[in-house]
């Protein structure tokens, strides 16, 4: 492909790109970087495009695991652990833990993705900001249903855990 | 079902406009790189090619010199 037809694939999803830096990153200098880097990778492998998901998908995958490389080799995680014996109980709890995390106030979001682990902060954001079905999220990660959705659990808990940690009751 | 804060603190400025260039220019260097690897490797494979053919026959010149060619004679 010539550059300058793929110009047109870079004026088409650039902004979806910078978006989901950004809000992955928490930084439009290192999102500016990440955008750079993604289309660059996207072009080297054009070739490896095998068109069966879309286009879009394809490049979404490639910036969230770019981010996500990025972010696990640059970012100081907060460790938070979380009892994985108590998550097999939690399928009942999902309606509460989701209402309890889409209640949260914006500015209290925010601080919260800023602390928690880039990969549950890429599912949190992929389920609820950009609205990707279960389906769409198995084809991005890779991973089958059940995973998907254990992953999305996962990470509503340890938001959750971090919120509270965050901002202790009553204050 | 309600999505708000996702949605509140969702991105929305625009990217950088300088940024299409330098992505542009380096996708464009990557372009020219590969070019220039590709008939790297073309013109290796040949010379590999041409070197083989050149030795054989410089043996095949030396071992025929060894056997028909005739001393000179001495004065």
């Amino acid at each position: 492909m010539d550059p300058e037809r793929f110009g047109v694939l870079y004026d088409r999803f650039v902004e979806r790109v910078y978006h989901k830096c950004v809000s992955m990153a928490g930084d439009k200098e290192i999102a500016k970087d990440l955008v750079h880097d993604i289309f660059l990778k996207t072009f080297a492998n054009l070739s490896k495009f095998d068109h069966r998901s879309k286009f879009g998908t394809w490049l979404y995958r490639i910036t969230y695991n770019y981010c996500l490389d990025h972010l696990r080799t640059s970012q100081r995680k907060l460790a938070v652990d979380v009892d994985d014996d108590r998550l097999e109980s939690m399928e009942d709890d999902t309606d509460r833990y989701e209402a309890e995390l889409l209640s949260l106030r914006a500015d209290k979001l925010s601080e919260v993705l800023a602390a928690l682990d880039p990969a549950d902060r890429g599912v949190l954001l992929m389920r609820y900001q950009d609205d990707l079905s279960v389906k769409e999220m198995m084809e991005v990660l890779g991973l089958g249903e059940s995973a998907v959705k254990m992953r999305v659990m996962r990470a509503r808990e340890r938001a959750l855990r971090i919120y509270e940690e965050l901002i202790p009751e009553g204050s | 079902m309600s999505q708000g804060p996702f949605k509140i603190i969702r991105p929305s400025d625009e990217p950088p406009a300088e940024l299409r260039k330098e992505v542009m220019g380096s996708v464009k260097l990557m372009m020219l790189m590969m070019r220039f690897m590709q008939l790297f490797m073309a013109d290796y494979a040949g010379t590999i090619f041409e070197n083989f053919r050149i030795v054989g026959r410089r043996n095949e010149r030396d071992g025929m010199k060894g056997q028909s060619s005739p001393e000179p004679p001495k004065t």
